[in-house]
Order: structure tokens, then sequence, then C-alpha cells
């Protein structure tokens, strides 16, 4: 029964280790932000951040996962204002909005790495993100938007401590 | 909560009242329903009000939406409708999705989604319930106010006595005293006199959307997203043909050596629904689809194994040698006399592929069976329609009278529509495997089954002939053979080319499906026209096919505008100029005054094309308003010179290989349109065949814009949505079985392919038509007419692919 570390939380998952990571996180611990697509990592609906990184949880067996920190979109943000959630409100990014938790979750993790991506870099990290409704122009201003946010904190905290 | 006494209201009057229950003071707003429904639907007799919306003390005023939230927003914008004439402020705003039962489809009407048609058909109608209800408050409020009626005005939730200067809350006005406001229906109703364009101050504001913050913090509920005591999950077995096949015999001796194996079932097909289904049943879904992939099940195939694209395309083409299997849809003029006399006969054969929905969130429901009553949980275009396909299936089922069968349907947020969530397989499997597990079941299609049993986009075939005379088009025939989606749904009489009230057109009155030919009816002035419809009824059964988002003006604005095209070219004139000669407002290219949406009227879509009645009147008296067909083909022409002038046709410098390409639409339907023009500009690699679209130019006049910004994205959404249609969505029939599984091989556009796009909203104060669809439906021919003008290749099939542009480079060579 393998021991998970999610969104701060220990929790033992009642499934057998070869099950994808996440039918866990929805079925059994009914974080359903985080969204089933295609089961094969093709489409980026299921993202959740392992140890700070972006990775598709359909395909990711819940025993290889033991020991990791695992957010889902419940706990990136304990006010759910992430400059990235931030920036997709103030963008109005969402259409459906069923594929938007895995891309707020590769945006974060886009800009953890690359706090001022360039718009062909935001192109490569956001590419494998598949949205049906099409809301991708306004996925790149929303990036780039949260960028700044982010930037803005920064310089706030500097302040702040100065 | 919503108590009417149905004695107290009369045929000739509507309602706003208020009253106290147990759980508080409310006022709400409605409408009486008449006797004289006749419709399928066994609910609509007597009379019962329609609710819109209802104001409790607290100030609040809650939506009541039966439209399908599937991104489009659509709460937002029905609620702004309202807002605007109620004049509440916004932040007491709030919305709700009715329970959709017998009795609620009485009060709410009907919930379908389609057609791009929301905010069309329930403008005028929305605008005249929030007058309604600020006219009742503003007299009540007055009376508390002291005031004189005509010295009030409402503003931000309050009735204000410009006298005195005094103002009270409609919260307050409904606590202090009953409103019991009779209106005379319809000469009131008529008579509320509605704010006039440019003077909104809700109406034509960016509001935020009040369904997007918990759609980026994980808190949104969709379908998937239920959870019912003691469930058990569901997975299919893909079956052996997308159409038609039998089981025979389930091994289920694998299966049960899985833990949470729970049984498998066999789901009744005996109406015509889900042939072929096994449901794997397991405590948790990964059990699910891995007994579902051990079950060995034995089948009969049925009539439509062996049957491929390539067979239904050569069957196409094969029906059309005979014109008497089709009947005319267009006939203006005499096509064949100008034929004959004309100079120069452009021929030429257009195919496309089937394409499908693939909304992002996998088909699902989740039913269940309690207290004598079904409940389904789910997110579909259609929760009405659900209850009523539900309903006659159990009724043949498990042999009840469909009025002892208690349906509820439970709607949620849609991750994604593009009508791919207007059939109802997975509600029929979910009960079946209730019933027969005596629990709760939530079948979730994996990805794979979703492809496997998905309702796409028919495929097409199209043979037309142009007639050149004296430089300009005097002819134009177009034959059409497809699979008709109608007869599946069991629509299909008489829908012929009298209801497009264009007194030149033909009237025999034929039986033709116009959700498969319409898009033919182009809005162009070409005197002698003519446009026969051919149905393949084993197409449509064999893939099973159905509306896909513009439904078929998504292949025939394909032909259509590449074949124009092809004629400007071959009479040496310019795309744009040929088009805005044609686009000039007369012949059938003018409006057509009598196509409103009148209730009870043959113009009603709904009505007509569904046999099924609404809660409103249904006597022919409910006010006119305008169509949205008004200006004919002038607006559309203005449009195509907005987008013209926007890309620079024309004008620009462009590097080598690379051009533009212009299209125009008017999706919806003739009666519906929405006036649109598209630039596509392009590049193409010589040596390879692929191109990339550089840049998109869409300009739209939907009459009056509810929201720009959500507008706009609808706008840019769809207009990817007609460049992946064109650059990469291709679904095949191969032996009987839908051959594309999952996105490595059905392959939608992802953001590297996304091409910057510039809208253009033209906000002409007429009255709103749809926004979510009609762009797609301009790229891909204006890629095709840009693919053209760049390398000289046509490519007449769509998709086009990098091979059949490299293709016809070779053959220019």
């Amino acid at each position: 029964m393998p021991n998970l570390t999610i969104n701060g939380q220990s929790y033992f998952a009642d499934a057998p280790p070869d099950t994808p990571l996440l039918w866990v996180i929805r079925e059994d611990l009914r974080l359903t932000g985080t969204k089933y697509g295609c089961g094969v990592g093709l489409c980026g609906s299921c993202t959740v951040h392992i140890d700070g990184k972006a990775v598709r949880s359909c395909s990711i067996p819940v025993g290889a996962v033991e020991g990791s920190m695992i957010t889902t979109i419940e706990g990136l943000n304990p006010a759910n204002a992430h400059p990235v959630q931030q920036a997709w409100v103030e963008q109005q990014v969402p259409q459906c909005g069923y594929c938007q938790s895995g891309q707020i979750m590769q945006a974060v993790a886009l800009l953890s790495k690359n706090p001022n991506p360039t718009e062909p870099q935001i192109v490569d990290g956001m590419t494998g993100n598949l949205c049906r409704c099409a809301t991708y122009s306004r996925i790149v201003v929303a990036v780039k938007r949260a960028a700044e946010i982010m930037r803005q904190a920064d310089v706030n905290e500097g302040v702040r401590h100065a | 909560m919503l108590r009417f006494t149905p004695s107290t209201v009369t045929r000739r009057e509507f309602l706003v009242r208020s009253a106290a229950t147990a759980a508080g003071t409310f006022m709400s707003i409605g409408l009486p329903v008449l006797g004289n429904v006749t419709a399928k639907a066994d609910a609509m007799s007597g009379f019962t009000p329609s609710i819109w919306f209802t104001l409790t003390p607290d100030g609040k005023v809650t939506m009541h939406i039966v439209k399908a939230e599937m991104g489009q927003h659509v709460g937002t914008g029905l609620a702004q409708i309202i807002a605007e004439e109620l004049e509440v402020k916004w932040d007491d705003v709030r919305l709700d999705a009715p329970l959709e039962s017998v009795e609620n489809f009485a009060i709410y009407g009907l919930a379908y989604t389609v057609n791009s048609g929301s905010v069309t058909t329930e403008f005028d109608r929305l605008s005249r319930a929030g007058a309604a209800g600020r006219i009742a408050l503003i007299e009540a409020g007055a009376k508390i106010l002291d005031a004189k009626e005509p010295d009030c005005s409402a503003a931000n939730s309050r009735v204000i006595d410009s006298v005195s200067g005094r103002s009270i809350s409609y919260g307050d006005v409904i606590q202090r005293v009953k409103i019991d406001r009779k209106f005379a229906y319809p000469e009131d109703f008529k008579s509320i006199k509605l704010k006039a364009p440019g003077t909104y101050t809700i109406i034509g504001k960016s509001i935020p959307a009040l369904d997007i913050p918990s759609k980026t913090d994980g808190q949104a509920k969709y379908g998937i997203d239920v959870f019912l005591p003691n469930m058990v999950y569901g997975a299919l077995v893909i079956p052996r043909t997308r159409y038609g096949s039998k089981v025979m015999k389930i091994d289920d001796s694998e299966a049960r050596k899985i833990p949470g194996f729970v049984k498998a079932v066999k789901v009744d097909d005996s109406t015509g629904k889900c042939t072929g289904w096994v449901v794997a049943l397991a405590e948790k879904f990964p059990a699910a689809v891995k007994a579902a992939r051990a079950l060995k099940v034995e089948v009969n195939p049925g009539p439509y194994a062996g049957l491929s694209s390539d067979d239904l395309f050569t069957e196409f083409s094969q029906t059309t040698k005979n014109p008497a299997a089709g009947a005319n849809w267009v006939l203006e003029g005499d096509v064949d006399k100008a034929l004959t006399g004309a100079e120069k006969i452009l021929e030429m054969e257009y195919t496309t592929d089937m394409v499908c929905h693939a909304t992002m969130e996998p088909l699902n429901a989740t039913v269940q069976f309690v207290d004598g009553a079904w409940h389904v949980y789910s997110g579909t275009q259609s929760t009405s329609f659900a209850r009523m396909t539900l309903t006659a299936y159990l009724s043949k089922v498990l042999g009840q009278k469909p009025e002892d069968i208690k349906i509820y349907v439970h709607e949620y947020l849609l991750g994604g529509g593009f009508g791919g969530k207007q059939d109802y397989d997975e509600i029929l499997a979910a009960a079946y495997c209730a019933k027969e597990v005596g629990r709760p079941v939530k079948l979730i299609q994996t990805r794979e089954s979703t492809f496997a049993t998905s309702f796409p986009r028919t495929p097409s075939y199209h043979k037309l002939k142009a007639g050149l005379k004296n430089g300009e088009l005097v002819a134009m025939d177009h034959d059409i053979c497809c699979g008709w989606m109608g007869p599946r749904f069991s629509v299909g009489k008489k829908y012929g080319t009298d209801w497009l009230q264009l007194d030149s057109w033909d009237a025999k009155k034929e039986d033709i499906d116009q959700w498969s030919i319409g898009g033919s009816d182009h809005w162009y002035d070409v005197a002698n026209r003519r446009v026969r419809a051919f149905d393949s009824d084993r197409t449509t059964w064999a893939v099973q096919a159905s509306a896909l988002r513009t439904v078929s003006n998504s292949y025939n604005m394909f032909v259509v505008e590449s074949f124009m095209d092809e004629v400007a070219h071959a009479l040496n004139r310019d795309p744009l100029e040929f088009r805005l000669a044609l686009l000039n407002g007369k012949g059938s290219s003018r409006g057509i005054p009598n196509a409103g949406y009148e209730p009870g009227t043959p113009s009603d879509y709904y009505m007509d094309r569904l046999w099924i009645s609404l809660p409103w009147p249904n006597d022919n008296t409910w006010p006119h308003y305008e169509s949205t067909t008004v200006g004919g083909a002038l607006r559309l022409a203005n449009c195509l010179r907005v987008a013209a002038g926007k890309a620079g046709w024309g004008a620009k410098k462009l590097p080598p290989n690379t051009a533009m390409g212009i299209a125009v639409s008017s999706a919806e339907e003739r009666q519906s349109p929405t006036w649109v023009a598209g630039i596509a500009e392009v590049t193409v690699d010589p040596n390879t065949g692929h191109y990339k679209i550089n840049r998109l130019t869409i300009a739209m006049d939907p009459g009056t814009v509810i929201n720009p910004l959500n507008a706009k994205a609808q706008i840019q959404g769809s207009a990817l949505w007609g460049a992946s249609q064109v650059m990469a969505e291709r679904l095949t029939l191969k032996d009987g079985a839908l051959a594309q599984s999952n996105f490595h091989d059905y392959t939608p556009i992802r953001l590297a392919d996304v091409p910057p796009i510039d809208v253009e909203l033209i906000d002409s104060g007429h009255h709103p038509s749809g926004v979510g669809e009609p762009a797609s439906t301009v790229v891909a021919p204006a890629v095709a007419n840009a693919i053209y003008n760049a390398v000289g290749v046509r490519v007449r099939h769509m998709p086009i692919t990098a091979e059949a542009v490299l293709a016809g480079l070779k053959k220019k060579v």
C-alpha cells in the first residue's frame, strides 16, 4: 500500500502499485481538479507536480512516487491565487476548462524553471498540453502576464525586506 | 420553493409576483404556458409558468440557466441580457442549473444547447422578462417611497425617486410588500419598450465570466467528477464495429482473476442504441479497464463489418450519377438551360473525410436508481433529451409505461461539447448496468472507447458545375451526397426548400435533412442555381453520423468557398472583387424578413425540426423579433471588406510561396446567419508540401455583441477549430470500425501550430446571432485558397495533407 505525500498531506493509497497515480488522486482521494484526458501522456490534462516537475499523472504508477512531493491544482496555492491562476482569470483563459488544471500546472513548472520565458519558449513548454477549445492564444498571453505578476511580487518582497 | 397556483393565472396574463414561503420571501417572473401544446412531451398539457429568474430578499438574483455550460460562458451572457433590463447590480447576479424532470421541463423549458442558438433565441424573451421584473419593482417601490411612479426609475438593484432622491433596494421592496403584478398577454408583453442598442450598460461589456474562477483552482465540477455512495465503476469493451454488431457470448474467466471485478454486463441493445456494448464493472476504474480488456466477447459483427471510408466515397459518387435519386434543396432559375448556354463549364469533384469531437472530457455518465426514481449525473448538451431518450429506452427494456418512469437529470459542466454530447449512449448503458448490479454505476469511457463510439461528422462527396459567360458566373450546380444525421434522430419529414421562404425556390417539399445539406444554400446572387441532396443511409448508420460544430457548414463551406475561388480564377477575376460583386443584397443574396424565430411558426427551427413544444405560448402571439438575416449579404460583404482591409489583401508585401486566401460564411443556418469573413495567410514549402498558417484575420457581424471579450474567445477558438480540421483531423472507417483511437493518430491543433489571429467584431446593433461556431467554417477554405494562390495547387479534399499538396506540385511540374 504505497504511502503518498500530496499537497503536504500523507495518504496510504489503497491501490496496487501499478495503478496510474491519476486514478488514485481523482477517484480515491477525490482531488478531481486533475483530469483524465487520454491515459497515455498525450494531452496533459492530468499534469501534476512531482518534486516541482510537471508530470503526466496518467502515465506514472503510484508505486513509483513514494517519498515524492506531489502537488495537484488544489494544492498549488492556499488562496488559489498563484500568479498563474491570477493571470488565467485576468486574461479569461478557460472556456470549457477541462484541460486548464493541466495547463496551469504545466505553466507553473515552466515559470519556476524559467521565470522570464520568450514566446518560443512558452510555445515549446506548453505545446504538449492539448486544448480542444483552442484557448491557446490566451494561454501564451497569460503565461507572460503571470511572469510579470511574479516579477512584481519579487520586487514587492524586496521592498519589504529592505 | 417556487409555488404557483395555476388557477390564478389566465391564458392572457403573465405574472410577476412575490410570495412568502418557508424558505423566505422571493419574487420570480414567469409566463403561463398555454394548453395547445400537442408535442410528444407528455407533461406539457395545462399551463405552468416558466421561470427565468428569482429575486430573494438579500437582493440576489438567481438566473435559471437551462443551457449547457461547455465553454461558451452561456450563463454569463444570458444573465447579462436579463440584468440589463432588470437594472440589477451585476454583483447580485447568481446562476443555477435547474434539475431536469418532467415537472421542471414544464417550468424551465427545453434544455437543449446547439446551433450557437442560445443568445439568438433567448435575447428577446429574456430582455422582456427582465423589463417586466423592473416595472413591477418600480411600481411597488414607488408606493413604499410614497412617490409618484413616473418619477421613479431603477438602477443598481434599487428603485429611486427622482423627486425626493430617496431610494429602496430591490431586496427591501420584496420584503416590505407583496408583489402580484399581472401583465396582459400578449399586449402588455409586446408593448414593453426595450432599451435601444447604444444605451446598454451591461450588454456589450466584457464582464468576466462567472464560471471561470472555478476552472482555475480545480473546483469546477464536470460529469466525470461525480461520486455516489456504494457506486461501482464501468468500462466499455470496445465494440467490434461502430454500429450493428451483436454480442453472442462473453467469457469472463480472465476478468474474474482481476481483484475488484464485479461482473460483465451485456447492455440491452434492443432499441438500436449501444449496439454490441459490453461493460465491465469493478470496484475501481483501473480494475474495470483491465477487466474490459480481459473479457473475451464473441460477436456477430453485423451488416457494416468490412465497410471502409473508401467504400462510402465510391457509393457517394455512384449515387450522384442518378439525378433522380437526389432532391432539390435549392432551385432558382433554369440551371440546365444556363449551363447549355454557357461559354465554359467548370466541373469539379470535392470530398471531405470524417472528423469527430474528441472533447477533452471523455464521454461518461453516472446513474443510480433510488426511491423509485432514476437519477442521472452527467454533462450533456440536453438534459431534456437525455431524460426523454432514457425514458424511451427504459420503457422498452423494463416493459414499463413511460409515465411510470421517473427520471431526474442533474446537469454538470461539460468538458467540451461541440455537438458531441447530444447522444446519450453512456447514460443508457450506465442505467442498464445500475439495474443489473443494483448499485449506482459510474461509466467512464476511456479515450479509446470514446473514439470508437463517437458520433462523427459524415464523410461527404460533392460534384459542382459552374457556367461561365461574359466574364460572369451564370449558373451553379452542386450535388452533395453524404450520410444524413436527421433520420438517426427520427427527424426529416418535409424540411424542404419551401421552408426557406424565398418565393422563387423550389417547392417540391422534398424530404431533405438540412443538417447535412445546409451551408450549400449560400448567399451569393447567382441567377441560376441548384443544390441536389443525395442521402447515403448506409453511411448514416455505419458511422452514426451526427452534428459537429457548425454541422454541415463545416464541409459545405469548404467546398462552396474553394469552388467560388476556382470560378474567380477561371474568370480571371480577383477573388475578393468577384465575391463582393455577388454579395449585393439582391436576389438570393437579400434578407429573408419572415425568417425570425417566432415560436409556433415554421421558422422556429427548434419547434419545427424537433417536433417538440416549448413551455411558452405556442399560439403565434409571441412578439416578432428581428430576423438575423436582416441586411442580407450586404452585411457579409461588409465583413469581407473589413477582413480584407485588416489583412492587407492585395496590398501587403509577402515572401515567396506565401499568399492569402479568402472565404466567407453565413453559418449556422440560412435562417440564422452570423456574417463572417476570414483571410488566411499561408506559406507552403514547395519541397515537402508542408504548409504553415502565418496569420488568420476574422471579421464577424453577429448583430448586437453581448460580451466582446468572450465573443473574441469564441471566435479565436472556433477559428483554430477550423484550422485544426483543415490541417490535421481525419477520422476513417476501417472494417466497420472507427480506425483512430487516441491523440497519436487523431491530432487536433496544438500551440506550436497556432497562428496569430486578428479578430474584428462588428457590433451592428441588429438582433444578436451566435458567435461560437461560424468562424470555424471560413478557415478551411481560406487556407485552401491561400495554398492555391501561393503555389498554384488546388486540393479538393479536406483535410489538406502535405502529401496532397506535394502531389499537386509534382503534377504541375
